[in-house]
């Protein structure tokens, strides 16, 4: 069978649906870009520079705040990291001390395999629940609609509402424990025992983010075109031979994103965290972004809590760039 | 899907739609325990056997809960800073975007790298640094403080130049002919042709900011100023017991989400998909 044409850039839906838009890769610059016609006369040229000036102006406003609200810090994320600052007094160099203190720092340790721990503890299952999911919901099924209004509902809801509402599932007396005791199994202590709750948060995670990232799966999934799994019908492939051999490859690109924007939205979890567990207990959930949080805001070591910031900046840094190439590779993988 | 109707397909369909209620209603359970506990008497929320339908319901829950805390005030507030990020972030992006799609200058590839790379900077890394740059301008606790770096996101900008790349460049030559002006020619043409990415943008970035914590968590200690993340928040730290009013108030934060949700569906599915871009 020949390569079917799609335009498998791992964009999902919503780009190419509402405006059949086929979005290129970042870099490549648009095919029909008139070229600059020089010597044309001066009326033309003076046409051409006002035309310049008006491309710096219309982005001028947004690179203004990006300057100031984005690399601005991120100079300053890095010159912090290299201080004392406790916000009462200037801020002392201290060379790569903050670094080197982070590094032999038990909590900071912790904090990392807390961090690694909900990542992929949550990751994994997720990517894998996910795709399974979308996959049944791409066939004929009864009231699919309300059923997949259903599955929205704890994607869509907001962030402390979910983080509320696990904190009171969590209980001793709360529901999972209902559940628990229902077929017979003991009693968890689920915000008490470290070895509990981050399975609990896991849980939950899993929980909001799975319907999440089924409806990224199902953008994908839609993209296939029908023809594809008619003609192997036509050819006498079965159900598997056609998963494999159409539904795998031609979804490839939509599992890369899926992977690396659950990874970094996980490295990056915060307000469920402070509200459930508030890190604890001792410290068992006390993932990065609590970390940075608690050293800067509650203990007032600025720069500390900045040298963290750059090891959690950097683990998303990796991410990123994984997701920029994805986007870079897209459509010629 | 080409089903013959066979025994095996139709036994297939419904295993499947048995497998996906039974999974489905376990993934609804915690939120009707939500709303099952927010209409109970305290007495009675860990009662057994759960009783899902509280009689009588104990309506009350919700005037209590709200009356707490000035969740008027803080809904309010929600609203001015998610509106005016929107209207901020919408209108600058495409601007920016149009500027990066259809004009030519000197630098403009290397801009748009490295506004693309302040796509990797969340405020979970930049928060020291932001506040601190905020507070240096006097923006602790305003509203300007709670709108203007939240609305420097490079998302928008991204995506309004994916959109525009594919406007045939002849059609804004006819209006600039036509002496529409570089602004006419930006309001009259280009914005009605991608108005829905426009829209489904907008979308995005008001449910994102209406459901932000962490920064006005950071930078808002006046309680006139809270938004409601940061209400509910507190009123579950606060009354962490009262969990009928906790659950009572928790519902109430559901309902905007949820209602957009219902009236604007297809939307909201695209800016989740849309997010994979993004985060």
């Amino acid at each position: 069978m020949a390569r079917p044409p799609v335009r498998a850039n791992g964009l999902p839906l919503g780009l190419r649906d509402s405006a059949g838009v086929d979005a290129r890769p970042f870099t490549a610059r648009p095919a029909a870009a008139p070229r600059r016609r020089r010597g044309l006369g001066t009326l033309l040229r003076s046409a051409e520079a006002r035309r310049q000036l008006w491309g710096y102006a219309f982005l001028a406003p947004m690179l203004l705040l990006l300057l100031v609200f984005k690399f601005l810090p991120m100079v300053q994320a890095f010159y912090l990291s290299l201080t004392s600052y406790d916000l009462l007094s200037a801020p002392r160099f201290v060379g790569l001390s903050n670094y080197t203190a982070l590094l032999r720092d038990p909590l900071f340790h912790q904090s990392v395999g807390a961090t690694a721990y909900f990542v992929f503890g949550t990751c994994v299952p997720l990517w894998i629940l996910s795709l399974l999911l979308a996959l049944v919901f791409n066939t004929a099924l009864p009231a699919r609609n309300v059923l997949r209004l259903i599955y929205f509902l704890p994607a869509i809801m907001p962030v402390v509402v979910y983080a509320t509402v696990w904190r009171f599932l969590f209980h001793p007396y709360g529901l999972l424990n209902v559940g628990l005791h229902a077929i017979g199994l003991p009693a968890v202590d689920w915000l008490g025992d470290r070895r509990a709750t981050m399975p609990g948060f896991i849980l939950s995670a899993e929980w909001r983010f799975v319907p999440y990232f089924m409806i990224v799966y199902l953008a994908g999934l839609q993209n296939i075109p029908q023809e594809y799994y008619e003609a192997a019908a036509i050819d006498g492939a079965s159900g598997l031979q056609r998963f494999r051999a159409i539904t795998l490859p031609l979804l490839r690109p939509t599992g890369l994103l899926v992977i690396v924007v659950s990874l970094i939205l996980m490295s990056k979890v915060f307000t469920n965290v402070l509200i459930i567990s508030g890190g604890g207990p001792d410290g068992a959930t006390r993932v990065l972004s609590l970390f940075i949080y608690q050293t800067g805001f509650q203990f007032f070591k600025m720069g500390l809590a900045s040298a963290a910031s750059i090891f959690l900046l950097l683990g998303m840094m990796v991410f990123t760039l994984m997701q920029l190439r994805l986007f870079r590779d897209g459509g010629h993988d | 899907m080409i089903s013959g109707h066979t025994y095996v397909d139709r036994t297939l369909y419904w295993v499947r739609f048995v497998l996906v209620s039974a999974f489905g209603i376990l993934m609804l359970v915690p939120i009707l325990w939500m709303l099952s506990t927010s209409l109970k008497p305290l007495a009675q929320v860990f009662q057994l056997p759960i009783q899902w339908i509280p009689r009588p319901p104990e309506w009350s829950n919700y005037p209590a809960a709200w009356n707490q805390f000035p969740f008027g005030r803080y809904f309010v507030n929600s609203v001015i800073v998610s509106v005016a990020v929107t209207v901020l972030n919408v209108v600058l992006a495409g601007f920016a975007g149009y500027s990066l799609a259809k004009y030519r200058y000197v630098g403009q590839r290397v801009l748009f790298l490295a506004i693309l790379c302040t796509l990797m900077l969340p405020i979970e890394v930049l928060m020291v640094p932001t506040f601190l740059i905020v507070k240096e301008l006097g923006w602790l606790n305003t509203y300007q403080g709670l709108i203007v770096p939240v609305a420097a996101d490079a998302f928008g900008v991204f995506l309004m130049r994916q959109f525009m790349l594919h406007l045939p460049d002849s059609l804004i030559e006819a209006a600039r002919i036509d002496g529409a002006g570089e602004l006419g020619t930006y309001f009259r043409i280009v914005v009605p042709l991608v108005w829905p990415a426009v829209f489904t943008l907008g979308l995005f970035v008001w449910r994102e900011t209406w459901d932000s914590f962490v920064w006005p968590f950071i930078i808002i200690s006046d309680d006139s100023l809270r938004t409601v993340p940061i209400g509910l928040q507190r009123f579950q730290e606060q009354y962490v017991t009262t969990y009928n009013q906790v659950m009572a108030i928790s519902t109430v934060a559901m309902i905007p989400l949820v209602l957009l949700f219902f009236f604007f569906q297809r939307a909201f599915i695209q800016g989740i998909a849309l997010s994979g871009l993004k985060e």
